[in-house]
């Protein structure tokens, strides 16, 4: 009987030892983005006005049949001048890039184009952001590789290094 | 006659754009602001957050209904978006555990009570 008794305090023990070390575990686990969920999905309908002229664009109707690469920049954001140089890298290497500029100012945008170079084969206004959640992104600068086919093959957080042009001309 | 029916009409609109920011206010309460700490999408003034209230209000002016809505920003942004996400095989400890513990507590007191004094 005492055995007994004994034996369940020491399960209740164990039972809300695990429970704690559940709990506790999950308050550190990073739980916030499911920046992968867009990633393997077919690239949405995207279609807006132009940076440069007065004009709707659908990026699927001018996509030329090959890999390429949306960027979302403004000429607001700071990080988007760091990853800039890498863009342009892209560009030399013949990769396409997609811009959508990211609730900016016109003039703004186009001054910051001609100051660091555009590596845009075209650009997208957003005023609104609704090319923005319709693409699952968080903010800026966000880019997102695209193959031929129109399947979202990969997606970066945050301003692109080194390692995301390499994985871009290995992808090619 | 006329002038009834601009009253008529300005109140319809006015009731109407009440019903639309409530709305508004109810999904956007229960949509999670991915770049902010904890806060929901209603609360946060992040230009994420502005983005996500100014979607929801577009749909829902287009008579989309709450569960078109939330089908397609799970679609974008995961499950995580939602701070109350549909009952699934993949959380159901979640659902369940609450239910658990208040069977076991209720077995506990019903031990207690039925114990011969």
């Amino acid at each position: 009987m005492y055995l007994k008794k004994e034996f369940k305090i020491f399960a209740l023990l164990i039972f809300f030892g695990l429970l704690f070390s559940l709990f506790y575990n999950s308050l550190f686990k990073k739980k916030d983005f499911e920046p992968r969920v867009m990633i393997g999905k077919q690239l949405p309908n995207l279609s807006s006005k132009s940076l440069f002229y007065d004009q709707n664009i659908n990026i699927k109707q001018i996509a030329n049949n090959n890999l390429f690469i949306i960027n979302i920049f403004a000429s607001w954001c700071a990080p988007c001048k760091i990853e800039h140089p890498f863009l342009m890298q892209l560009k030399r290497k013949k990769i396409s890039i997609i811009g959508i500029n990211y609730k900016d100012n016109k003039k703004n945008a186009k001054v910051f184009l001609k100051k660091y170079g555009n590596p845009y084969q075209e650009v997208l206004l957003d005023n609104k952001g609704e090319l923005s959640i319709n693409l699952g992104a968080y903010g800026v600068p966000e880019t997102y590789l695209v193959d031929k086919n129109f399947k979202i093959i990969d997606k970066h957080i945050g301003p692109i290094s080194n390692q995301f042009v390499n994985k871009v001309l290995n992808s090619k | 006659m006329r002038f009834f029916f601009l009253i008529y009409l300005f109140l319809f609109s006015f009731s109407n754009a009440n019903e639309v920011d409530t709305r508004v206010n109810t999904i956007s309460k229960n949509i999670r602001c991915l770049v902010c700490d904890g806060q929901s999408v209603y609360e946060s003034n992040s230009d994420f957050a502005k983005d996500i209230k100014n979607y929801v209000k577009k749909e829902i002016k287009d008579n989309k209904s709450d569960k078109e809505i939330y089908d397609f920003l799970t679609s974008k942004y995961g499950q995580s978006i939602i701070f109350n996400p549909p009952f699934s095989i993949k959380n159901i400890m979640l659902w369940l555990t609450p239910a658990l513990f208040f069977l076991i507590g209720v077995y506990i007191i019903f031990r207690r009570l039925s114990a011969p004094k």
